[in-house]
């Protein structure tokens, strides 16, 4: 599979959800900034904390109105475990706070990523299991596969002071008070290598669920993410 | 002005950690790879390309080290995968065609394989290269006529994945022609948390 194919398969996948699912349905935009530490550690151990936070910038209905909300909405907090366990793959477990509404969410993770080295590219699996607990919802137990590519837009690998592509293409099932839910998301990035320790990427975090049971909604967050690698 | 206070803890670790990104970029380790335009490559490592009609495309590539600058062409013929190594003034280093396993002779995957054994608990070999070196003319009629020059210096450049006591890693094995090891180097990975959180 070459880089072309990898982005054709990428927008027929975006604009397959999209159209299907358009009319009258609800949606939301607004922002997604996320900071992310890495810390590596002897013997393939290494923890990664993040601090992710959404703004909601509008909501409404498609062809209908417009609710102008400029909000914030949630801060996340999160923090995984990972150990190398293979050449490629890393097992990790960890905790996430969701402050929301003054209410607190706790999520336990549990993951499996393999990485895998292609010439003039990279591809992740990432399968993900967590389940959320707080005092003002249901249980809420998720089952999650993504895929995401790294294209290097110059040479055959992402080198300090380069760009690259990044697509990540993620399925989220959930369970929550007996009722399953799917939500599909596409994210394509623009990021650049500051160094072999910060990239910074920003791009569309596109979100479409409810869709199996006729109430579609979509979510565009604009992403930027930050990512910092310490010791090793 | 509730909301602005709620977030501002977040946008202050993001310029925190472009404050420090100056102190990370100090210390970086300059090697890089690039893909170039032809334009951009040495005369005289186009000039070796002159009248080997067999190959359709080449890609040319930068390496950039701390105290080495090379370029490489890159090319299939009938398939087979090429790289071609030229020093910063554009004069050849050697030739690498990607082979097979099966193709190299019983007794030099004998002698390569029990040397591997005794460094890995077990392994596997992910990729093998034929490398020659030699004179210009050498290596230009080799690639030419696909014919191997016996003045040619043969080696063989492997990438193992090898399990040792606790750890699986990634080597790169150079071998001379009859099974010796002339050098071995842990392949380094890029970091991956981008990829994975």
């Amino acid at each position: 599979m070459n880089t072309k194919s990898i982005l054709l398969y990428g927008f027929i996948v975006f604009f397959q959800f999209f159209n299907t699912a358009q009319s009258q349905s609800a949606y939301q935009i607004g922002l997604l900034p996320a900071f992310n530490i890495n810390n590596k550690f002897k013997k393939g151990w290494s923890l990664n904390t993040k601090i992710e936070s959404r703004q909601l910038l509008q909501r409404g209905v498609f062809n209908t109105s417009i609710d102008r909300k400029n909000q914030y909405v949630l801060t996340d907090l999160s923090f995984i475990t990972a150990k190398k366990v293979g050449l490629n793959s890393r097992i990790a477990g960890g905790f996430l706070m969701r402050f929301e509404d003054g209410a607190i969410h706790h999520r336990f993770i549990q993951q499996f990523i393999v990485v895998q080295r292609k010439t003039g590219y990279r591809l992740a699996h990432r399968f993900f299991t967590d389940q959320t607990f707080s005092k003002v919802e249901s249980p809420q137990f998720r089952l999650r596969y993504r895929l995401t590519t790294e294209i290097p837009l110059n040479g055959e690998s992402v080198d300090p002071k380069e760009f690259y592509i990044k697509i990540n293409n993620e399925y989220v099932n959930s369970l929550q008070s007996s009722a399953y839910d799917l939500e599909v998301r596409l994210i394509p990035l623009l990021g650049y290598d500051l160094s072999e320790n910060l990239k910074i990427e920003s791009g569309l975090d596109y979100r479409v669920n409810s869709f199996i049971r006729n109430n579609t909604r979509h979510s565009f967050w604009m992403s930027l993410n930050l990512f910092l690698e310490i010791g090793g | 002005m509730k909301t602005s206070i709620k977030t501002t803890p977040f946008y202050l670790l993001f310029l925190i950690s472009i404050f420090f990104s100056k102190n990370l970029l100090s210390q970086e380790k300059y090697e890089r790879e690039s893909r170039i335009k032809q334009k951009n490559v040495p005369t005289e490592a186009l000039h070796f390309f002159d009248s080997i009609s067999n190959i359709n495309k080449i890609k040319w590539y930068k390496e950039e080290g701390l105290n080495k600058i090379s370029f490489e062409a890159k090319f299939k013929i009938n398939r087979t995968k090429y790289s071609v190594e030229f020093d910063s003034l554009g004069n050849i280093e050697d030739i690498e065609i990607e082979v097979d396993w099966r193709d190299l002779k019983t007794q030099l995957k004998d002698t390569i394989s029990a040397q591997l054994n005794k460094n890995c608990n077990s392994h596997k070999i992910t990729k093998l290269q034929i490398q020659y070196t030699g004179s210009k003319a050498d290596l230009w009629h080799q690639l030419k006529y696909q014919a191997i020059n016996p003045n040619a210096i043969v080696h063989y450049e492997l990438i193992v994945k090898c399990r040792q006591s606790k750890d699986v890693n990634l080597f790169e094995y150079l071998f001379s022609e009859f099974g010796k090891i002339v050098s071995v180097s842990k392949i380094v990975f890029k970091n991956s948390s981008h990829l994975e959180y």
